[in-house]
């Protein structure tokens, strides 16, 4: 389910974007080069293989139909790993089969007595088997066995026993079960029972009962009536069947059916009667996947497009064109070319310009003219443009008409083919004119010529009063007008950044627009001062393209009214915003002035004069140290007590110089409380001592 | 019973021992490389038609898990832990994810640190739409609209509506798009977008030329439309400030095989490369927003007084302060030292006073001027624009290790970084090793 939801939303978008590109048409080109050396790139060797022999032969099948000669290199090593394979009684069904499969195409020496041996081995698998798979891989290795010797005897004899046990495997709507016991049914797996089928009719010793064969046929029509289809004609086949490695998508789903029903046109040499535009549908849909990413989706859209490419079915033939864009001034001419899907050429056949329909109108005008072949190129050429095309976008429609009556039974050739044309061509430029008009009386206040094919640079001076009208012409080659689809702008911005848009409308003959600042000062915010002035004209079909300054116009608007909306914030330029920031050097508070040094000495010198006084005094007034205790212990208290002094007064210099407070006030309180202590013991000392004196 | 009993044990811890190997390969601070991405695709065919892209991710080590967006099966997060390290949305048109993921979800999962791919197309659906607007950007409102350049397209004989782009107007930035100079112009098909001029997250890394303009090629224009221009952004990167990478682009062949092997030629020029640059661009791209180029760690932040080796716990007025600080950037394989001539560091107050470039060993030294609270900013910022996020996710360093982001007021668009931001202390604290990721650009 969430397998087809998601290629239904692909196809979606897909077609969305094709549709809006080309309306109804897509075109498909066959296998090119591109495919070539993609496959040389996908199939890379690693030590000098290719994998495992499935691998490698999906790697040998794709470069046989490409025609890539990489056999020398691998064949020694491969061919040694196919014959162990082949001579190993316990190697699988499966390595057989994809043993044989690899030496169907290197055509390894093998001798027969092996392949004798191998086919009995398989004869007996395919009598016990009831897997769909074992069924495709010994009826398939048998084939195989056929193909590469004729000395071994692979017929089977109870073909319609084993036909009817493949055929219990199929569900009613065309599709088939890989077992009796698993209830879901696979697309991939209806491929591979036809394969195995088609293998089973060519081996049957006798001739297997029609209606049996009649039965298969009709599994075919009721597989093709399920087929998936995208709206530009690729047709596929959708896998709902999810097997153990994931998913199966499409791609390999339906390159298996292709597989299966062309090796059963070949085998039953009956026709299918398969309606043409699946066949072509299917085709469409290998091509529409361009180049794979993948080396299994490469082989699988190579394999099938190789069996589309020569089956018995129907050959499907693919128109391109190599150029859909075509210049009048380089006169392109018109080249289609029609080939196989393997890009190989095609039979003797014209190819008609029928219809050639203008974009946006339903009209078609027919042409019906046959275009010219050039052998030497392998393209027919429309050698001139039918006279009524002018450049545009057109939707040609081509239809192939094939010579030989015998070739129209063989090929289909996908009825009409539209494919999108765009006719592109120099438009010339001219009668360009700028000017300012006084509003009211509609007069020129100030007109400029512009030259559009080169540099302009004209200065306007315009206020809310007036008007700018800029005009032109445009001409295609033919000179009739041009009418851009898409592109006429003129582009108004001011130096703050803020820029406004106008669509350059047309009247039939020329490009007019009428800027009428009055009205559009709200829009352009109030914001008085320089615009540039700027005009693109662009189209698809126009080879010259412009994109021009034509100058610029200094408006003088009113002042904005309190509540007139502020202009959109401009996208800041991130150059500017990752860069490096300026440095910042900041100084929180500045230095004081200070005197110099000697000064400050001095005046230190002046300070400390009075405290010398002082010491002097002191002198003078004669001091008694007498009173110091001279014992022991009070002297040492006496001591302590003037230490602890002079630390507090060191506490108090260190507080000036580095302490913070709380650390000075811990510190003072400790010397505090020590200097109380030795404080108090010395003046008790002192007192006793005077008691004792005046006592005495 | 008891045997079933050691079974079912012996299974678990085999279970456990089978993810050891997740874990440890898984994103980490050492090794910052994601490893494990989920990528949703609409159609599994894109596998095949983007296989070059994918083999080029799978090649360089990382492990993709690919999914239809619409699988029921899909989770981002499994008990509170992320499953993925990345995530490629190139589902343009999904409504809805399948299983537990949608919008909430994986802008959650930006949120918690992961790159995130975004591709979307022409009729890109609301849901992917969205993912882009939280992200800062908004696609064309006309679903039909793709980019348009009648002057600056891409010659091609088979394409004429001008909507296939030769664009070469890059971003200058050797961190997002590699030493080596893109010379093919990239090829764009696909719609435009502008970016929330709120959002000083979102940088354009491909714009549209000034001749571009953004509508329906189908139809014919009467009124202006609404981008034009060199506004007009293709490609354009956003580096969240939980420095998660998001690349979101209007093209999703972009990054397909197609056009990775187209040749181009500029309308005007002569000269026509082989290849076109897309390939080396969307390398480029996919190397920084996987984080294996232009992720920096800082690590060893030190700060000490001029003449002593000690981190004081505080700092004197008219001190001399020293700084420094060892950057490394990851090469996608080992962590070399980064040299640069455009680191910054700020001593912040409530605002910046000292700003200063580190010399490049990374070493500064100024001078202390205030004893209240101070804190460090480092600032990456790169001489030539892009570091983007470094100026705003500069690492902040406060004196007693403690690292958070700068907190800006510019509005973040991504939804749900604004409560980042205000928890954004706690998650950016530092680990004890004192290093911290200092996820750039």
């Amino acid at each position: 389910m969430a397998r087809k939801t998601g290629i239904l939303v692909l196809a979606s978008v897909l077609l969305a974007s094709i549709a809006s590109i080309c309306d109804s048409a897509a075109i498909f080109n066959p296998i090119s080069d591109a495919h070539r050396s993609a496959a040389s790139e996908l199939f890379s060797l690693s030590d000098g293989s290719f994998g495992s022999l499935e691998e490698t032969y999906e790697a040998l099948r794709t470069f046989v139909v490409l025609g890539i000669e990489k056999e020398p290199v691998i064949r020694t090593s491969v061919c040694a790993s196919v014959a162990e394979t082949l001579s190993s009684p316990s190697s699988a069904l499966k390595d057989l089969f994809q043993a044989l499969r690899v030496n169907g195409i290197l055509k390894c020496e093998i001798n027969d007595k092996a392949f004798a041996e191998i086919a009995f081995r398989l004869k007996d698998s395919v009598n016990a088997a009831n897997l769909l798979l074992d069924f495709y891989h010994s009826i398939g290795g048998l084939m195989l066995i056929k193909d590469q010797t004729s000395e071994v005897d692979v017929h089977l004899g109870d073909a319609d026993r084993i036909f009817r046990s493949i055929k219990a495997l199929s569900q009613s709507d065309g599709r088939w079960r890989y077992s009796s016991n698993n209830p879901e049914s696979s697309t991939y797996a209806a491929g591979i029972a036809l394969e195995t089928v088609a293998g089973l009719i060519s081996l049957a010793s006798s001739e297997i009962d029609h209606s049996l064969v009649a039965t298969i046929k009709n599994d075919i029509m009721k597989l093709f009536d399920g087929v998936e289809r995208y709206d530009d004609g690729a047709c596929y086949f959708d896998e709902k069947f999810v097997d153990a490695h994931g998913h199966q998508d499409p791609l390999s789903a339906s390159s298996s059916v292709v597989r299966g029903i062309t090796a059963f046109a070949t085998a039953t040499e009956e026709s299918l009667n398969l309606p043409g535009d699946k066949i072509m549908g299917l085709a469409k849909f290998f091509l529409g996947v361009e180049i794979p990413g993948s080396a299994k989706d490469l082989y699988h859209q190579i394999d099938a497009l190789a069996c589309l490419g020569n089956s018995r079915v129907s050959v499907p033939l693919i128109l391109s064109l190599p150029a859909t864009v075509l210049s009048v001034s380089r006169k392109d001419q018109l080249k289609v070319r029609v080939n196989t899907v393997l890009g190989s050429s095609a039979p003797p056949l014209s190819v008609k310009l029928m219809q050639i329909f203008s974009s946006g109108s339903k009209d078609a005008s027919v042409i019906d003219q046959e275009l010219k072949f050039d052998p030497d190129h392998a393209v027919h050429v429309l050698e001139t443009l039918p006279k009524n095309i002018d450049v545009g976008k057109y939707i040609f429609s081509f239809e192939i008409s094939l010579q030989d009556p015998e070739h129209k039974k063989r090929y289909i050739t996908g009825g009409r083919t539209k494919v999108p044309i765009y006719i592109t061509g120099l438009i010339e430029v001219n009668n360009a004119e700028i000017a300012v008009l006084d509003s009211d009386i509609g007069s020129i206040e100030m007109q400029k010529k512009l030259d559009l094919s080169g540099e302009n640079d004209v200065a306007l001076l315009a206020n809310h009063l007036q008007k700018l009208r800029l005009s032109f012409q445009l001409t295609t080659p033919s000179g009739k007008a041009f009418k851009p689809h898409q592109q006429a702008f003129l582009k108004l911005r001011h130096e703050s950044g803020v820029e406004h848009i106008f669509v350059v409308g047309d009247s039939g003959k020329k490009f007019e627009i009428i800027l009428d600042f009055l009205g559009l000062v709200e829009k352009f915010f109030y914001l008085s001062g320089k615009y540039d002035i700027q005009l693109t004209v662009g189209d698809f079909v126009m080879e010259n393209s412009f994109l021009r300054s034509l100058g610029h116009v200094e408006l003088d608007l009113p002042d904005a009214p309190e509540k007139a909306a502020r202009p959109p914030p401009q996208l800041v330029d991130s150059y500017s915003r990752y860069g490096p920031k300026a440095e910042i050097i900041h100084i929180f508070r500045s230095p004081e002035k200070r005197p110099p040094r000697e000064l400050s000495l001095a005046f230190l010198g002046f300070v400390l004069l009075p405290f010398i006084g002082f010491f002097a005094g002191l002198l003078y007034l004669r001091v008694n140290l007498k009173n110091l205790p001279r014992s022991t212990v009070p002297a040492t208290f006496a001591f302590l007590f003037h230490l602890g002094i002079a630390s507090v007064l060191l506490l108090y210099a260190l507080f000036w110089f580095k302490l913070d407070l709380f650390t000075t006030l811990k510190a003072l309180g400790i010397l505090g409380i020590f200097l109380m202590f030795v404080g108090h013991r010395t003046l008790s000392h002192l007192a006793s001592v005077s008691a004792k004196l005046k006592s005495a | 019973m008891a045997g079933r009993k050691f079974t079912a044990i012996s299974l678990l811890m085999l279970n456990l021992l089978s993810l050891l190997p997740l874990l440890t390969i898984s994103f980490s601070h050492d090794q910052p490389t994601d490893r494990r991405i989920l990528v949703l695709l609409d159609d599994l065919a894109l596998k095949s038609s983007h296989s070059i892209f994918f083999t080029s991710l799978q090649s360089r080590g990382f492990d993709l898990d690919f999914k239809l967006a619409d699988d029921p099966s899909i989770a981002v997060k499994r008990y509170g832990q992320y499953l993925y390290d990345g995530l490629i949305l190139f589902s343009p048109s999904t409504d809805r994810f399948g299983g537990s993921l949608d919008l909430e979800g994986v802008l959650d999962f930006v949120d918690s640190g992961h790159d995130l791919i975004l591709a979307a197309d022409v009729s890109a659906s609301d849901l992917i739409r969205s993912v882009a607007a939280e992200c800062g950007v908004d696609f064309d409102e006309d679903p039909s609209a793709m980019v348009i350049d009648h002057i600056g397209y891409a010659v091609s004989q088979i394409e004429g509506d001008h909507t296939l782009i030769a664009a070469d107007d890059f971003v200058q930035s050797d961190i997002i798009l590699g030493n080596a100079k893109i010379e093919a112009p990239v090829l764009f098909k696909g719609t435009g977008h502008s970016l929330n001029p709120d959002n000083s997250l979102v940088l354009k890394v491909l714009s549209a030329s000034s001749s571009a303009y953004s509508a329906n090629p189908a139809s014919k224009l009467s009124n202006p439309p609404s981008l034009t221009g060199s506004a007009i952004s293709l490609v354009s990167v956003v580096q969240a400030r939980n420095n998660a990478r998001i690349i979101i682009s209007g093209s999703l062949d972009l990054f397909g095989n197609r056009l990775f092997r187209s040749g181009v030629q500029k309308a005007g020029s002569s000269y026509k490369y082989e290849k076109s640059g897309n390939e080396q661009f969307v390398t480029e791209l996919s190397k920084w927003v996987f984080h294996e180029r232009g992720h920096l760690k800082a690590v060893n932040l030190k700060h000490n007084k001029v003449g002593g080796t000690d981190e004081p716990s505080m700092y004197r007025i008219n001190d001399d302060l020293e700084f420094s600080v060892e950057i490394y950037e990851w090469t996608g394989a080992s962590w070399v030292p980064y040299v640069a001539n455009d680191v910054q560091v700020q001593f912040y107050m409530m605002s910046p006073y000292v700003l200063k470039t580190l010399s490049t060993d990374l070493k500064v030294s100024f001078f202390v001027d205030t004893c209240k609270n101070l804190y460090f900013y480092l600032h990456r910022f790169l001489v030539s624009l892009f570091i983007h996020s470094c100026s705003r996710d500069s690492i902040t360093l406060l004196l007693r290790y403690q690292m958070f982001m700068e907190f800006s007021s510019s509005k973040l668009s991504i939804r749900g970084l604004d409560t980042l931001v205000s928890h954004f202390q706690s998650r950016f604290q530092c680990d004890p090793s004192d290093t911290m990721n200092m996820k750039d650009l």
